[in-house]
């Protein structure tokens, strides 16, 4: 167990320094610059500043540079915000991005267990129908759309919560809402495939023969099996949250990761989107980590496997 | 069972919408790229003239609408292909070489999903953008680079798909019998595996598509998806949320775009998930 799971903390590890360096080649081996403006700027001004920030050194010690910095977390300056480190601006957005992605995840779940377990129930055909339909229907919409729908409801015509904006928990209740439905969607499909599984499983039909109440029932002979599927897609689920979270953030405006990642990739703030892409993987990476440990833990036959 | 006449619904929406599609240059509707400023932000009529209403630039909805899904088909399509000639070979050798060569090259594609790709690709579009010249020279423009991009984000699944076919087929008698009779390497993979998996490809084709048409909303949505003057639905809708006011209240802009596009999607999955069936 315990070699196991050193072994995946090198290899994502090994994985971030890759995704580093590849990025790091990409940027540095890049024609145009953050200092190709519409005003050509005199070759003394140019060699000054790209001595400044160390542009004119050979590629092998400007990488070294850039592995030293990021063992110390530290990714430089940014090219757009002048005066201003990548790593200060990483870490005001990385706790909105946290919070924004952390809530959603736990509404998910909230929502789309439930409803996945209503969707593969017999006893209710109605409101599995309605579930299993709402779950597919939700699935085929861009989450921009979903936001949209969102804020025109809630913010026009109802004037309940702030369409954008940042600082209160009631800000962050429509982005969590919009980053949410997919994910919970995707969790209720998933559940309900799993659930009529087990429902029709050699134990649970013995459990009912033996006049289990149906609570009893649903606690200690579904739920667990029906929710290994849930754990196995915490790992795509939290790529998906990431890649919500680019557009949610931008239509909630937010000051969050996926913000500056997006206005950094437009705006050519190299090291900016450097530092983000290092951060979303590290991020990814142990998000995949800690849901196999727990996954390893629900099920042992998971461990027994690999 | 008794979803077969929805299937059989999904398939003629998509026959019809593709032939439309392809027609749309010959079709007696307005042109898409015309604007006109004394018809702007005009309610959609249904049975006169802007049938379906015109955007801010006065543009007409339907026209845009049209050729819009001739964008994101022929994304969706291609984007699919790029992923498939990626995924497939791939898969297919390490399912088919088995022992060492699988065990590396599925690690590496491991390795490849505790990768945010999408961040990844975002990124190598916005650096890719600084080449724009020289790439339009070898007619390398916003499509293709995006069709790559499409390449790079769904090849994996795909690949999985492939090795866990070519594993399953390469256990079979007549591949052995095969094998013993000397057959190897590419003649073999081709002539009797590749041809086997296709059932499997054309399940994980239809799945892979509405997948691809979101990820090209997406990109639209945010800045990195085909070029004005050309539209895509993704783009559309991402404009009619831009247009979206309480004061106007031109949400028709937003909900004709999504809702073909939902549709679209619906029709694909439906269609996708009774082909697994």
């Amino acid at each position: 167990m315990t070699k196991r799971f050193a072994k995946r903390i090198i290899s994502l590890l090994i994985s971030i320094l890759l995704v580093h360096a590849v990025a790091f080649l990409m940027v540095r081996s890049t024609r145009g610059g953050p200092f190709d403006e519409e005003r050509a700027l005199s070759p003394q001004v140019r060699l000054a500043l790209e001595q400044r920030y160390g542009l004119d050194d050979p590629l092998p010690l400007q990488y070294l540079r850039a592995v030293g910095g990021l063992l110390r977390g530290d990714f430089g300056p940014s090219l757009r915000y002048r005066d201003t480190q990548v790593s200060e601006l990483l870490a005001d957005a990385l706790p909105i991005s946290l919070a924004l992605g952390g809530g959603a995840l736990l509404l998910a779940l909230w929502i789309g267990i439930p409803v996945g377990l209503l969707a593969a129930s017999k006893r209710h055909p109605l409101g599995a129908g309605v579930a299993a339909t709402c779950s597919t229907l939700l699935l085929a919409i861009p989450n921009f759309v979903i936001a949209g729908v969102v804020v025109a409801l809630f913010s026009f015509e109802l004037g309940w919560l702030p369409p954008a904006g940042f600082g209160q928990l009631r800000h962050l209740l429509l982005p969590w809402l919009c980053l949410a439905l997919p994910l919970a969607a995707q969790i209720a499909l998933l559940v309900r495939a799993r659930t009529t599984e087990t429902l029709q499983s050699a134990a649970v039909r013995s459990a009912i023969a033996q006049g289990l109440a149906p609570a009893v029932l649903l606690k200690r002979y579904v739920l667990r099996p029906s929710l290994t599927p849930v754990l196995a897609f915490l790992g795509p689920a939290t790529a998906a949250l990431l890649t919500g979270s680019l557009v949610i953030e931008q239509v909630f405006a937010l000051p969050g990761l996926g913000t500056f990642f997006v206005q950094a990739a437009l705006a050519r703030d190299y090291t900016l989107a450097l530092g983000v892409t290092v951060v979303y993987t590290a991020l990814l990476g142990s998000c995949t980590l800690i849901a196999d440990l727990l996954m390893a833990k629900l099920d042992p036959r998971v461990e027994a496997l690999s | 069972m008794k979803l077969q006449w929805l299937t059989r619904a999904a398939w003629i929406f998509l026959a019809l919408l593709a032939l439309l599609s392809l027609v749309a240059p010959w079709l007696p509707i307005a042109d898409y790229r015309a604007m006109d400023p004394d018809a702007r932000l005009q309610a959609p009529q249904w049975t006169s003239a802007p049938m379906l209403g015109t955007d801010a630039q006065g543009r007409d909805m339907l026209a845009r609408l049209l050729w819009g899904a001739r964008i994101s088909l022929f994304v969706g399509l291609f984007g699919t292909l790029v992923a498939m000639l990626v995924g497939v070979p791939y898969g297919a050798l390490a399912g088919y070489r088995g022992g060492r060569w699988d065990r590396t090259m599925m690690r590496l594609a491991d390795a490849m999903e505790s990768i945010p790709m999408v961040v990844f690709v975002l990124f190598l579009m916005s650096i890719l953008q600084e080449y724009r010249a020289e790439l339009a020279q070898v007619g390398f423009g916003r499509l293709q680079l995006f069709l790559v991009a499409i390449g790079l984000l769904f090849w994996l699944p795909t690949a999985r798909v492939a090795r866990a076919e070519a594993l399953r087929i390469r256990q079979l008698p007549y591949v052995m019998a095969a094998r013993s009779a000397g057959m190897r390497g590419w003649p073999l993979l081709r002539r009797h595996i590749l041809p086997n998996m296709m059932p499997a490809l054309q399940v994980m084709l239809l799945l892979t598509l509405p997948r691809v048409i979101l990820m090209e909303a997406f990109l639209s949505f945010l800045g990195l998806g085909v070029e004005p003057p050309a539209v895509s639905w993704g783009g559309l809708a991402s404009d009619g949320l831009a247009a979206m006011n309480p004061l106007v209240g031109s949400a028709w802009l937003m909900l004709l775009p999504s809702g073909a596009l939902a549709l679209t999607l619906l029709a694909l999955q439906r269609v996708g998930a009774s082909a697994k069936d």
